[in-house]
């Protein structure tokens, strides 16, 4: 068996395996905490495009969810519009907002970078709590937006059952995960690698680094509103402090560092850790000590940064990259590391 | 960037490990036993409640147990499920949703914050499971065309009808005659919310408004509005006010000597212990609004208030009774359905007509729900700030059924 055939045969049954899961867990809880894993893999993956090959550590990303979910369920409720074509709409207000972001936030480094994303994503969910009707559109205010029960149908974006919702989070992830597959072998992915870790050096090769950073960002803010508008399908529900929060920005932060920032598999492998231990130490840790969770969490990204800098993937990859060799007896090393 | 891809291989054969792990959930509990899911806001802002409603219902869970279970159900023991919603409304509606799947709960309640318990209550409608709600105010809780939703207490724009209500039989009572009234409320979303009903009613009810005044609750200083209400010289002056402002507002009137013949505040800063320890004199015949206070003249209140403060150290409030009330609502409902399918049990609190038990120790005299599962007797409680054994007092006036037995409320409190 030839390496390539042992990937794509272990490629296939993973995907297998995710497509079949639902036959075996069929408790609508677990395939709740199975829904927001894909969503936290989901959300990080589009993170990824900017947070993790644009060289940049973005922390204002809930915003993006946030006009994503605004955008569909404010068309649905005031005007009817579907929530599949809101999430499309959606997805394009937020890639121009990002992009309007990303013009004077891409020249700043580091730290700085980090603080105004903070800042701006602060800034609209303010505003957001402070306005009741923009226009003619009913916002309300920090109360949020309730969508009401209807026929479950594919068309309203509306199921009895968990199943759909499950279905349809996953295809998004595959389809991102396919996307980040082909920007990190394109020449813009080069171009992103290269113009995150020397700039100056990328733009003296004539790689025009702040258009490859806008490109990513308007990627990266298109995807991640769409999460927006599954999230508030899925939960009927949202308000500005719980969807345009810190917590969730920091939230996909945590999962990139600690999965792999600029990998792949990190988000997803992120995502995998730390998703199960937010929900169990909620459901049986919640009376102990409150937001015990974030503890665990610092705690873990601590450990991680300590011991593996670059996140999770890597002493992963390196390990099935030996057992592939073993089982491949090939004896080329490979080049790539994750 | 090859390593990645196989990265998520290894992701998802751990996905599938995960997978079967939790699919081995337990199965569910033996019979005689109505489980009910009770989200509240255990930990954070709002945790204090939480507790407090916590505890009126084991005791009311406790009595009902005690007296032999829900004899129907051959004499099935009632067991409550918690969960904690931080009062925050995400949590609040991911528990429900556990509590409905995976701990197969028969009913729900909860979950005292409005924020929370409006998308929660959804979350039962959608799997068919009642939901009673003893406490949550926001109106449209109740004006959804929910099946499953209950609502023990009253809403929010019930406070002002109430106001009204009980401004015209205290004239009726009384003889006195009131025309003018001014409208004195905080700036923010719950005194602008309050004026707006208050001008659809004086007007219903043919007052003359002298006044309409918001003001900044932060104000630290608010002579210019006394000053105004002096001038316009109200008969009745209705507030809504927070802690701080209450007092400065209070003490300011006493200073200017600005008297009008009612001065009727909304709960809130005026229902806050501070109110009556920073005003001292000065508050004697204001009338407030609460959802229920220890004195009322209700069969039982005084002995269940005893009981439960010699349990837990401190006395009910509105919010504990509303909770204790309802668990006595879920266990009548419950016996008239002789089943725990979620149908029967919707179909047995719809038909509830409560006016006798234990529950009866609210200030209303009944528990009777309209089609939208709003209870229509619910109501407020007025009191009056009244001088016993030295010491300012609040004493329940209002509704004359739940009057303090042997107080006869000073209306007008200024002549």
């Amino acid at each position: 068996m030839s390496r390539k055939q042992l990937d794509t045969s272990l490629l296939t049954l993973a995907a297998l395996v995710a497509f079949g899961l639902p036959l075996v867990v069929t408790s609508p809880t677990y395939l709740q905490i199975l829904i927001l894993l894909f969503f936290y893999a989901y959300l990080t993956t589009a993170w990824n495009l900017v947070g993790g090959f644009a060289g940049v550590l973005p922390l204002g990303h809930s915003v993006f969810v946030g006009i994503g979910a605004y955008t569909s369920t404010i068309l649905t409720l005031q005007y009817g519009v579907s929530p599949w074509i809101g999430m499309l709409l959606g997805g394009v207000l937020a890639a121009v907002v990002g992009v309007v972001i990303g013009l004077p936030t891409f020249r700043m480094r580091g730290a700085y970078f980090c603080l105004c994303t903070i800042a701006f994503a602060e800034g609209i969910r303010v505003m957001v709590e402070n306005i009741d009707y923009l226009g003619p559109l009913h916002v309300n205010g920090p109360r949020g937006l309730l969508i009401p029960l209807k026929e479950a149908s594919f068309w309203h974006y509306q199921f009895m059952s968990k199943l759909p919702y499950y279905y349809i989070i996953l295809v998004m992830l595959l389809v991102v995960l396919a996307l980040t597959w082909f920007i990190s072998r394109s020449k813009i992915g080069y171009y992103l690698a290269a113009g995150g870790e020397e700039p100056e050096a990328a733009a003296a090769l004539g790689v025009n680094v702040a258009n490859c950073k806008l490109l990513a960002m308007a990627l990266s803010c298109f995807f991640t509103a769409l999460a927006g508008t599954f999230y508030a399908q899925l939960m009927l529900y949202f308000y500005p402090k719980g969807l345009m929060g810190l917590d969730l920005s920091f939230e996909i932060a945590f999962i990139a560092l600690i999965g792999g920032r600029g990998t792949i598999a990190g988000p997803v492998i992120g995502a995998l850790v730390l998703r199960p231990l937010n929900e169990f130490t909620r459901i049986y840790l919640s009376d102990m000590l409150p937001g015990l969770h974030l503890v665990i969490f610092g705690l873990i990204l601590i450990l991680v940064m300590l011991y593996k800098p670059q996140g999770l993937t890597a002493p992963l990859a390196a390990a099935y990259d030996r057992l592939a060799r073993r089982i491949t007896r090939d004896t080329t090393p490979k080049g790539e590391a994750a | 960037m090859k390593t990645g891809l196989k990265g998520s291989l290894l992701t998802c054969c751990l996905g599938a490990a995960l997978g079967l792990a939790l699919a081995a959930s337990p199965a569910f509990a033996a019979d005689k036993v109505v489980k009910i899911g009770n989200v509240e806001p255990l930990s954070g802002p709002s945790a204090s409640v939480g507790v407090q409603g916590k505890q009126a219902r084991e005791m009311a869970v406790e009595e009902i147990n005690a007296a032999g279970g829900i004899k129907s159900l051959g004499g099935a023991k009632l067991e409550l499920v918690y969960a904690d919603s931080k009062s925050d409304p995400t949590v609040g509606v991911t528990e429900t949703e556990r509590l409905i799947n995976t701990e197969k709960v028969n009913l729900m309640t909860g979950c005292w914050n409005s924020a929370v318990t409006y998308p929660a209550t959804q979350v039962a409608e959608r799997y068919g499971i009642p939901f009673v709600v003893p406490v949550a105010v926001r109106d449209t809780i109740t004006e959804r065309g929910f099946k499953n939703v209950f609502r023990v207490a009253a809403k929010d724009s019930w406070w002002v009808r109430d106001q009204f209500r009980f401004l015209k039989d205290m004239q009726d009572e009384t003889g006195v005659k009131l025309k003018t009234i001014a409208f004195v409320f905080e700036n923010g979303d719950w005194g602008t919310g309050f004026a707006e009903k208050w001008r659809e009613l004086a007007k219903k009810d043919g007052y003359q408004v002298v006044l309409d005044e918001p003001y900044p609750s932060t104000a630290t200083d608010l002579t210019p509005v006394v000053t105004k209400l002096k001038s316009a010289n109200p008969d009745i002056v209705l507030l809504v006010s927070n802690a701080a402002d209450a007092i400065l507002l209070t003490n300011t009137m006493a200073e200017m000597q600005v008297k009008p013949k009612v001065v009727l505040a909304s709960g809130g800063g005026h229902a806050d212990p501070k109110f009556l320890e920073n005003t001292g004199d000065t508050a004697y015949g204001l009338f407030d609004e609460v959802e229920w206070n220890t004195d009322v003249n209700k069969p039982g209140a005084k002995e269940t208030n005893a009981k439960f403060k010699k349990k837990y150290g401190y006395d009910l409030t509105g919010e504990s009774v509303d909770a204790y009330a309802a668990m006595y609502v879920i266990a009548d409902a419950l016996e008239r359905a002789g089943s725990t399918d979620p149908a029967k049990v919707r179909d047995a609190l719809a038909a509830t007509k409560l006016t006798t038990g234990p529950a009866m120790i609210v200030s209303y005299d009944g528990v009777e729900f309209d089609k939208n599962g709003q209870n229509t007797n619910a109501g407020i409680v007025i009191v009056q700030v009244a001088k016993v054994d030295g010491k300012p007092e609040r004493v329940t006036v209002w509704p004359k059924a739940a009057r303090r037995a042997g107080y006869t409320p000073v209306f007008p409190a200024n002549k």
